[in-house]
């Protein structure tokens, strides 16, 4: 039975399950979702997502919502089967690879979302960049970077081996680069943007992107 | 059956983070020992601190042994796997790949939505007036509308149910120490005023590991 994916194929969240789809091998139904009102609905709300957002995945009877845990569901039944390790089996291994999506919740994303806001969010809804949300959140998110590339001193990935951590924090950090100003943020350190370019070059994330 | 004293957590007894993990230890029945950080919180940002505990200066940070791990939810998951079931039968994130699932999925409703509403009105009714600044109104107005439209969806969630995934698990676990501190602000109604929502609350206060984790922060 074909695992159906509901969502919009540009949005973070989706992008995220995306990833983890095609890191793991396995086909999916986009059921994209091209109008807001529609994940709104009575029924929507009762049925697939009681917050009323996407994505949401269907494996057969079992349906499961927000990104993050349904990322770690497909890791939990598929990785066995695929060629690749996104949480090992370690205790501790995995409970550092814990904290680094924690870091991505708490610390990463929330400066990198205000710029999108801004500069594409609005820009797209024809309301004007308020440009003083954008340097505070850039000063935001210099800092931020700035223990990462102490993170990533000697390393490839955040907890060395590829894992679910590095996969989460990319939509985020890639959208920033594609479609806003302020990119450079992560091509001025050396060992970020080694980082999102051995991201980059992964065969799953060049699916992703391209479709 | 008691585990050696290997668990050392850094934090503070009124930090909402900090009192999360020491729930945990209480429902795993884990023994630890609490260190405050000498210098109180302006002296997590010291050079020392970042360089060696918590890159981003925050609290709590979790010794087990020479393992080291930070942030709350991430230091809950380590206790967890390594732990539950060992010393009580009490089982934060259940085994079966359907179950852990919808545990993580409840997880997540809590970080994006339960906490960030929540911690509008506690970020103004505690942490500002402790700064000596008075609550800005507005901004607990629209706090309250928000709890409000969160707590009519978890009040459905919670409808034929005790916990959010029926038996007690890390999601209720998680929001606990938030849902204190907005008691403790004085916007308690808008908890009694859903009925599975205010049973579910009642259950998780008067949990004993609960109860014991209050007697630890107050004594930190």
């Amino acid at each position: 039975m074909v695992i159906k994916l509901i969502g919009y194929a540009q949005s973070l969240p989706t992008r995220r399950v995306i990833l983890t789809l095609n890191e793991l091998g396995l086909s999916y139904e986009l059921e994209a979702v091209t109008e807001i009102h529609t994940i709104k609905t009575d029924d929507f709300l009762a049925n697939k997502h009681a917050f009323g957002k996407i994505p949401v995945l269907c494996d057969g009877d079992f349906k499961i919502n927000e990104s993050r845990a349904i990322c770690r569901y497909l890791v939990s039944k598929y990785q066995k089967d695929a060629k690749i390790v996104l949480i090992p089996d370690d205790i501790n291994k995995v409970s550092l690879i814990e904290q680094y999506i924690s870091y991505e919740l708490s610390y990463f994303d929330p400066p990198l979302t205000k710029i999108l806001l801004q500069e594409v969010f609005n820009k797209r809804r024809g309301e004007p960049i308020d440009e003083a949300i954008v340097k505070q959140a850039r000063e935001e998110i210099e800092k931020v970077l700035d223990v990462y590339e102490k993170i990533l001193v000697g390393k490839d990935y955040l907890n060395g081996e590829y894992s679910l951590a590095d996969l989460f924090h990319f939509p985020c950090a890639h959208y920033v680069c594609t479609d806003t100003q302020q990119g450079d943020i992560f091509d001025t350190r050396p060992n970020v943007k080694r980082w999102l370019d051995n991201l980059r070059n992964r065969d799953a994330y060049k699916k992703t992107y391209a479709e | 059956k008691r585990n050696k004293m290997t668990i050392r957590l850094i934090g503070f007894g009124n930090s909402v983070c900090t009192i999360r993990v020491i729930l945990c230890l209480k429902e795993l029945g884990l023994s630890y020992k609490l260190t405050p950080h000498a210098g109180g919180y302006a002296a997590l940002k010291d050079k020392d601190y970042l360089a060696n505990e918590h890159p981003f200066g925050k609290v709590p940070v979790l010794y087990d042994d020479k393992f080291k791990i930070t942030e709350s939810r991430a230091i809950c998951r380590y206790l967890a796997f390594k732990h539950q079931g060992k010393h009580n039968d009490t089982i934060l994130i259940p085994n079966d790949i359907h179950e852990a699932g919808l545990t993580e999925q409840l997880i997540s409703y809590g970080s994006s939505y339960y906490s960030p509403a929540i911690e509008k009105i506690v970020m103004q009714e505690i942490y500002e007036k402790d700064k000596g600044k008075t609550p800005d109104p507005v901004v607990i107005n629209q706090g309250r509308k928000e709890i409000e439209e969160v707590l009519n969806v978890y009040d459905k969630i919670l409808e034929g149910k005790e916990y959010l995934n029926g038996k007690f698990s890390l999601a209720d676990l998680i929001l606990c120490p938030i849902t204190h501190y907005a008691h403790i602000a004085k916007h308690s109604d808008l908890w009694d005023k859903k009925p599975n929502v205010k049973k579910w609350w009642n259950r998780l206060k008067n949990r004993d590991a609960w109860k014991k984790t209050l007697e630890d922060a107050k004594n930190a």
